[in-house]
């Protein structure tokens, strides 16, 4: 604490340098009578579990006159989620959030594993950088596991490669310079290879920045009335096709690469991946919640859910017409990169999930400082901060019937453990309700709403457009590794 | 229920000794009993009938200003501030006279450059501005939605004087008062109207297309096909769903038989991006001369938001001939500026109207002229008459 003389008078005691947090709480539960979600053995229905000192001691699925009365519309548990890609700006932009913020805020979305994306400052392009943010993970004593993505290029400048075999020796579970696509088509071509040769993939963020300079709302009747700069679905479509391609080209000569896709925002750039995994290419993507239930209407002032948009014919309805208007234009906390767009390419990421093109979904977790948001839109930092809201949203999907419960949770835990493949295996390997594991899972409500809004939200970032807003499914522990990273508060 | 023909208020302020305490807006008793807007951010959402009280109140404004001293004490005593981050003299010097001729304390802010690069954010500048006295803000912004961000932290009324491609209200509203002045019988409806140019680049086109289709004009969109990037598809929707537009590149098309040309200004950054291969080809193809202008109706009316390129968008002779309206744009500009800043005041005269409108506005209802004749705007004509 600062004294009266403040800051410098030179008596304060400096505070402990990186106290480490105490180690989380081994668990032990005794949950019966609730529904369990298994996609690891794509079991489903109502079960007991019994964890021991955080080893998952006993998975019992009743059956007959044991399971009466339990439903999947209570309390849910299912494996821990997996987020494939989030932000937690440290080390570079504290501000916005650090590891130890974002591990807080994971614990409380579910998430029992999340890999940071490379793009802080300095980028994740050599091992000390990793080494740093692992050493705040640990101090911070969550058990949430921290994976971690290295950048494709030095710097993420997209001229030379960054020490790839380096960062894999460390510990990197892929390669990304996510902020901006791989810039060049020859470097992606390059480090596919050697990605490969590593037995590691390269995720790849699809953009033609020659098409989204400037851009500032997914080009469509929304951007046009509100005089945004257009951001063309084509300048997704497009780099996703050119990644594809030069896959399609190397996968001869080095069998192992591997392509995902991160945040696909458009029909044409999913019906790409879907054409690609029909004949067989070592391609997978992920989609965000914010993607699959949100859509450029917002920024006019639409409220509503991407499918409450739709009308008869499956086009949206137009908002300045059918009265959905509800809060003012302009939001900034609505732009991020890629925008929102039209509901119909809503409804395409929805679809892509059930279908199996969408193997994941991942939160794109973009927390900002407020002073980084509190600005005119265009101006306003890219990003929301959704790790907390993801799994609201996509039980907001599942109660509306677009999505089943089982295909949720299986883009939350099995399907992303699968883009990582075996290099994930680290504490929480398999990913399921298995007796003598470890127990990594989540409880939650689905009887039970909550509010967003700032204080409920671990994150620094509060950069949501869903505060004050009210969620389904209440998340009320959260286990990771066998340690209780997140209870909720008795209701 | 006349805001605008109330007599009292609009008399002669050659009378007026400054020091006079009693003529202010609320002793002269004129409520803008409809008018139930904090701010005045763009054209969507205003009724039919705000129009219509926004262009009596202008022909009243109108009037003041052909008298020997155009000025009347309505806003004496209100500190207005007039806050560009874009170059503008036309729109600036517009506001400030015509906050001037309605007796308000004026301040000018030129920021050369924006917020961010100033190192001051828009919030920053709107609270400090507001701490410095403003009861209104007129704000020229180049980022689109500027304005609704400064009216979340201003508690006062924000005008918006252009906000990048988005809005440009007052220019609309004195658009159209000079069509209601000009066009035969001041009748609007079906007329074909046809904005020419730079349509996507373009806050006056946007604003425009409310406000014309609204009075039920046959709008017509004609320019390259770079520059309407978009408004295909709001044209099968229509503004706010319904009201038809043409949109087209054909630009015999669009002038045959035209009432009113609009030639937007065509700015040189379109070549450096790729949209237009020169301002040569553009003049070529897409000026206003007096030979296309023979397509329209031998009376039909030139207008220009300017400032003008001319011999590119319009040739000089289209520009000052007989059929342009350009220079009663301008004039015009200076009542309709006073007319909202009036009306605007006179919404903020009556706590009761102020916070029921901040209510309205911030849910953005959109549709509800009916909601807003209601009880808070009868509520602030009884109390603006008690004081």
């Amino acid at each position: 604490m600062s004294t009266a003389n403040g800051r410098g008078a030179g008596v304060a005691a400096p505070a402990p340098a990186a106290a480490l947090a105490p180690a989380a709480a081994l668990a032990d539960l005794d949950i019966s009578r609730a529904w369990l979600v298994d996609p690891a053995s794509g079991r489903e229905g109502p079960g007991e579990i019994v964890v021991t000192d955080g080893i998952i001691e006993a998975v019992t699925w009743l059956e007959g006159a044991d399971s009466e009365g339990i439903d999947a519309g209570g309390v849910i548990v299912a494996p821990g989620f997996l987020d494939l890609h989030v932000h937690f700006r440290e080390p570079g932009d504290e501000d916005a959030e650090t590891v130890a913020t974002g591990l807080a805020a994971a614990a409380h979305g579910g998430f029992t594993t999340v890999c940071v994306m490379p793009n802080t400052t300095p980028a994740l392009d050599e091992p000390s950088v990793l080494a740093r943010i692992h050493d705040a993970a640990t101090a911070s004593g969550s058990p949430v596991v921290l994976l971690a993505l290295g950048a494709v290029s030095m710097g993420r400048t997209g001229e030379q490669l960054a020490l790839l075999g380096e960062l894999a020796d460390a510990g990197v579970v892929g390669f990304s310079d996510d902020g901006a696509p791989v810039r060049s088509a020859a470097l992606l071509r390059n480090a596919l290879v050697y990605a490969g040769m590593l037995g590691l993939p390269i995720v790849d963020h699809p953009e033609d920045a020659t098409l989204t300079e400037g851009s500032e709302a997914n080009e469509g009747l929304v951007a046009t009335v509100l005089g945004l700069r257009g951001w063309p679905g084509s300048a997704e479509a497009t780099a996703v096709g050119r990644d594809i391609a030069i896959l399609a080209d190397v996968v001869r000569d080095a069998p192992a690469v591997r392509l995902h896709l991160t945040h696909l925002s458009t029909a044409a750039s999913l019906a790409l991946v879907r054409q690609a995994k029909r004949v067989g290419l070592p391609v997978t993507c992920d989609v965000t919640p914010h993607h699959l239930a949100l859509t450029d209407a917002w920024v006019a002032g639409v409220r509503r859910w991407s499918w409450e948009s739709i009308v008869s014919d499956g086009a949206a309805g137009d908002p300045w017409r059918d009265g959905s208007i509800v809060a003012p234009p302009f939001d900034p906390s609505l732009r991020v990169n890629p925008p929102l767009r039209a509901a119909e390419d809503a409804m395409a990421c929805l679809a892509a999930l059930v279908d199996g093109t969408a193997d994941a979904i991942a939160t794109d977790h973009a927390p900002h400082a407020a002073v980084d948001k509190a600005v005119e839109f265009g101006l306003a930092a890219s990003g929301i901060s959704g790790i907390e809201t993801a799994l609201g949203i996509v039980l907001a999907a599942v109660d509306a019937g677009r999505l089943t419960l089982s295909t949720a949770i299986a883009a939350l835990t099995t399907g992303p453990a699968r883009v990582l493949g075996a290099r994930a295996a680290r504490g929480s390997w398999p990913r399921g309700l298995v007796e003598g594991a470890p127990a990594d899972l989540v409880v939650f409500d689905r009887s039970q709403r909550w509010t967003v809004n700032a204080d409920a939200l671990a994150s620094k970032g509060k950069n949501s457009p869903l505060l004050g807003r009210s969620l389904p499914g209440r998340v009320i522990l959260t286990v990771a590794g066998g340690r209780i990273a997140y209870e909720a508060p008795e209701a | 229920m006349n805001a605008a023909a109330d007599p009292a208020l609009f008399a002669p302020d050659d009378a007026a000794d400054p020091n006079e305490p009693d003529r202010t807006l609320a002793a002269n008793a004129a409520p803008a009993g409809r008018w139930t807007h904090q701010h005045l951010l763009d054209v969507d959402v205003l009724t039919t009938d705000d129009l219509d009280l926004i262009m009596q109140t202008t022909a009243t404004m109108a009037q003041v200003l052909t008298r020997p001293i155009p000025k009347v004490p309505a806003l004496r005593g209100w500190g207005v501030t007039i806050l560009f981050y874009e170059a503008s003299t036309r729109t600036r010097v517009s506001f400030e006279v015509a906050a001037k001729n309605l007796s308000a304390d004026v301040v000018n802010i030129a920021a050369a450059s924006s917020s961010v690069s100033k190192g001051e954010s828009l919030i920053d500048t709107i609270r400090t501005v507001e701490a410095l006295g403003a009861r209104m803000l007129v704000l020229r912004h180049a980022t689109s939605g500027a304005p609704y961000l400064a009216a979340e932290h201003f508690s006062g009324s924000v005008l918006n004087g252009g906000d990048g491609w988005h809005a440009h209200p007052t220019q609309a509203l004195l658009d159209l008062y000079t069509l209601r002045t000009r066009l035969p019988g001041g009748i609007v409806a079906g007329r074909k109207v046809v904005i020419l140019g730079d349509v996507m680049h373009s806050r006056v086109a946007r604003s425009n297309l409310w406000s014309l289709t609204a009075a039920g004009a046959d709008v017509w969109l004609c320019g390259p096909a770079t520059l309407l990037r978009g408004f295909d598809a709001w044209a099968a929707a229509g503004v706010a769903g319904s009201r038809r537009f043409t949109v087209t590149s054909d630009l015999p098309a669009a002038l045959r038989d035209a009432d009113v040309v609009m030639a937007l200004r065509i700015q040189r950054e379109r070549m450096a991006s790729g949209l237009l291969p020169s301002l040569r080809e553009y003049a070529a193809r897409f000026g206003l001369t007096r030979e296309r202008m023979a397509l329209a109706r031998p009376d039909a009316l030139v207008m220009h938001p300017g400032p003008m390129n001319e011999g590119v968008e319009i040739a000089p002779d289209v520009a000052t001939g007989r059929q342009s309206v350009i220079t009663e744009q301008v004039a015009n500009g200076v009542a309709v500026r006073m007319a909202v800043l009036y009306l605007l005041a006179g919404a903020r005269d009556s706590a009761a109207t102020r916070e029921s409108a901040a209510t309205r506005e911030s849910a953005g209802a959109r549709d509800s002229a009916g909601a807003r004749d209601s009880a808070g705007a009868r509520d602030s004509a009884g109390r603006a008459a008690a004081e």
